[in-house]
């Protein structure tokens, strides 16, 4: 059934919210650079406003872990993007989004925010940040020399076995202040009138992400932050890591109740959970450990979420996770994200047919690994065109790469994708 | 030997050097006690892990209980002068910073016999070479998660070449966006799929290089 556009909602809300309603829109949703896994490296964010002959201005580094360039909005009206996303108020490495500076990154000026300070290692050369911008405290991310993001440096300080304390692990959770559910507010009320679907995530519903693990936001983490000793206390510490997600269930149930209470229905869509659980090949854990480990936290968020708000739940995990989408159903996702179809047993016409009523597919759109980067401008246009047609039919899709598009991608392929996507969409 | 073993696949590793200190106390060759439990745990770790009835945190925690036994046994292989199945030098790649996949083929390689020299992540081409050069060793490992650091491979093995060193070894390449074909076009020697293929793999090369496991010299 195709769509018929309501006179109070825009085109582009629009498209979005037919499409998770599993119904047909007029033209396929598209997204890029919502959130921390949708967008677009700086530096092609940089090249794209080149390529389009757009203001020549430095491009603002929004997420400085991944170096996510900021997509302005003469860009998104170029691109033709339909969702909004309302960023947080501080980056992974604690400081606010707030007091633009240039910056020199690999040769390119790009703007960073005020407290994005950073120091060069003077043996290695590489480029180390610190948290909260604290330069007396131990750097908390390094960029290689001559590379393209951060990744946490760990800082693993002694715990005792017999006297893990479950708070050490939640700090980084918190309720929400007042001064962030204004600025929530605000943010939210700015997004919706762009007349995109919003996108927002709370504190306190990243069960186990790796990515937040180290604390690289903290000056002085405790409590386990080593990647490997947290993989491994998913098996041998289980009792401990259910008494953490049960503590932070309840401080997300608690800010989504504020957060819902200040903005409403504002948003259409809520960032709940990135913690990958597939591998390029196979399964960080297996599916019973899934349904023990994590299932009842996500059901208890996402049950919240539909009982008393409009709001879809978006699951991102990369890797080969096909098994765990009857579970991420169970629990109560709605959106699946990025569809990395590259990975064992993701197959898209596959997915499409066996969960395509189910689970809306937030990416999937083109192959980031290969034929992105280091493919050819025709082979892009025809794995895009490929994907739009198998994903497409009946909503249920919105269109994005397989994940951030990453440094050094071509810029002639990410214009043959965004032609790509408007050619098949006309 | 049978506990030991056990302690291994259990990911205890607390029971793991227990169990060898017992063992070594009782005047068992360490030798045996790597041969008939340490590397047949790991071969079966490797083995479920492939099966999917391990997964990481599985691996990890039986790769730390063997290595809690490898620190009470290494020191007595080296004074008896026991050769290991092969000298292995492996690292992620340089500007690649991910090392858990690295560290889990690491383990299995170890636990397999081989003497494995852990470089670390963000590995410059050149300590490869040193690797080579100084430590001895037959095969090259070199891991990628990114697509931004797969030229790095490439930049590996010129070093390599330029240092001369490149017929002396063996190259094999892993990780996520690694595929057979790049191996074909940088020119390593081979592809490991998976952890358990890696282990694999080193030991065909090892045994063309005339290298049995854990032979004794």
């Amino acid at each position: 059934m195709t769509g018929i556009a309501s006179p109070s909602i825009a085109p582009s809300r629009q498209r979005v919210l037919e499409s998770l309603s599993h119904r047909s829109p007029a033209a396929i949703p598209l997204d890029f650079g919502s959130t921390a896994v949708t967008g677009m490296h700086v530096s092609v964010v940089a090249a794209l406003r080149d390529y389009y002959g757009l203001e020549k201005r430095p491009v603002k580094v929004t997420e400085p872990y991944q170096m996510l360039g900021a997509i302005d909005e003469d860009l998104k009206q170029v691109i033709g993007i339909d969702v909004e996303g309302v960023a947080r108020r501080k980056t992974a490495f604690g400081f606010p989004n707030t007091d633009w500076k240039p910056w020199n990154f690999n040769g390119l000026e790009v703007l960073v925010p005020g407290q994005f300070n950073v120091t060069v290692d003077p043996c290695s050369g590489d480029t180390l940040i610190y948290p909260q911008g604290d330069l007396s405290a131990a750097p908390s991310g390094r960029i290689p020399k001559g590379f393209h993001f951060f990744d946490a440096i760990i800082r693993q300080n002694h715990f005792d076995e017999n006297n893990l304390r479950v708070e050490d692990n939640l700090e980084e959770y918190q309720p929400v202040s007042d001064a962030d559910l204004d600025s929530i507010a605000s943010d939210v009320e700015t997004a919706r009138e762009t007349g995109r679907a919003v996108i927002a995530g709370v504190s306190g519903t990243a069960f186990g992400d790796i990515a937040h693990i180290p604390a690289p936001g903290l000056k002085d983490p405790r409590g386990i932050r080593d990647i490997s000793e947290w993989y491994m206390s998913l098996r041998s510490r289980g009792d401990f890591i259910h008494r953490i997600f049960a503590a932070q269930t309840e401080i997300a149930l608690r800010n989504l109740e504020r957060v819902h209470a200040r903005i409403g229905d504002g948003i259409d869509i809520l960032y709940v959970c990135g913690t990958d659980f597939g591998t390029q090949t196979s399964a960080f854990c297996s599916v019973p450990s899934f349904r023990e480990l994590w299932l009842p936290y996500y059901r208890q968020i996402c049950g919240w979420v539909h009982r008393h708000t409009s709001w879809k739940c978006f699951k991102h995990s990369c890797g080969s996770v096909a098994r765990f989408y009857d579970s991420f159903i169970e629990a109560g996702f709605d959106i699946v994200n990025p569809v990395q179809c590259s990975a064992a047993g993701m197959d898209p016409e596959h997915l499409k047919k066996t969960y395509g009523g189910r689970l809306v597919f937030w990416g999937g759109g083109v192959d980031t690994q290969k034929v992105l980067p280091f493919g050819k401008p025709e082979q892009v246009r025809e794995q895009v065109l490929r994907r739009c047609e198998i994903f497409s039919p009946g909503g249920g899709f919105v269109f994005n790469t397989i994940h951030n598009i990453q440094a050094g991608t071509p810029v002639e392929n990410v214009v043959a994708l965004i032609d790509a996507v408007n050619e098949f969409r006309n | 030997m049978q506990e030991l073993y056990q302690a291994v696949l259990d990911g205890d590793a607390k029971a793991a050097a227990a169990l060898t200190r017992q063992a070594l106390d009782n005047h068992v060759d360490a030798l045996e006690l790597i041969n008939s439990a340490m590397v047949p745990a790991m071969d079966e770790v490797g083995r479920l892990f492939e099966a999917e009835e391990y997964f990481v945190p599985e691996l990890l925690l039986s790769a730390r209980a063997m290595k809690a036994s490898m620190e009470l046994l290494r020191p007595l292989l080296a004074a008896s002068g026991t050769a290991p199945a092969g000298r292995v030098a492996i690292g992620t790649v340089k500007g690649d910073l991910h090392d858990i996949g690295k560290n889990l083929v690491a383990a299995l390689l170890e636990g397999g016999g081989f003497e494995v020299f852990d470089l670390g992540a963000d590995v410059a081409p050149e300590k490869f070479v040193a690797a080579i050069q100084e430590k001895g060793v037959g095969i090259v490992c070199l891991s990628a998660l990114l697509t931004v650091t797969m030229p790095s491979m490439r930049a590996t093995i010129e070093a390599l070449k330029e240092a001369g060193v490149r017929h002396n070894v063996k190259v094999m390449i892993g990780g996520a966006p690694v595929t057979q074909q790049f191996a074909d076009e940088i020119g390593a020697d081979a592809y490991g799929a998976s952890a358990s293929a890696a282990v694999l793999l080193a030991r065909r090369f090892a045994a063309q290089r005339n290298e049995s496991p854990a032979h004794t010299a």
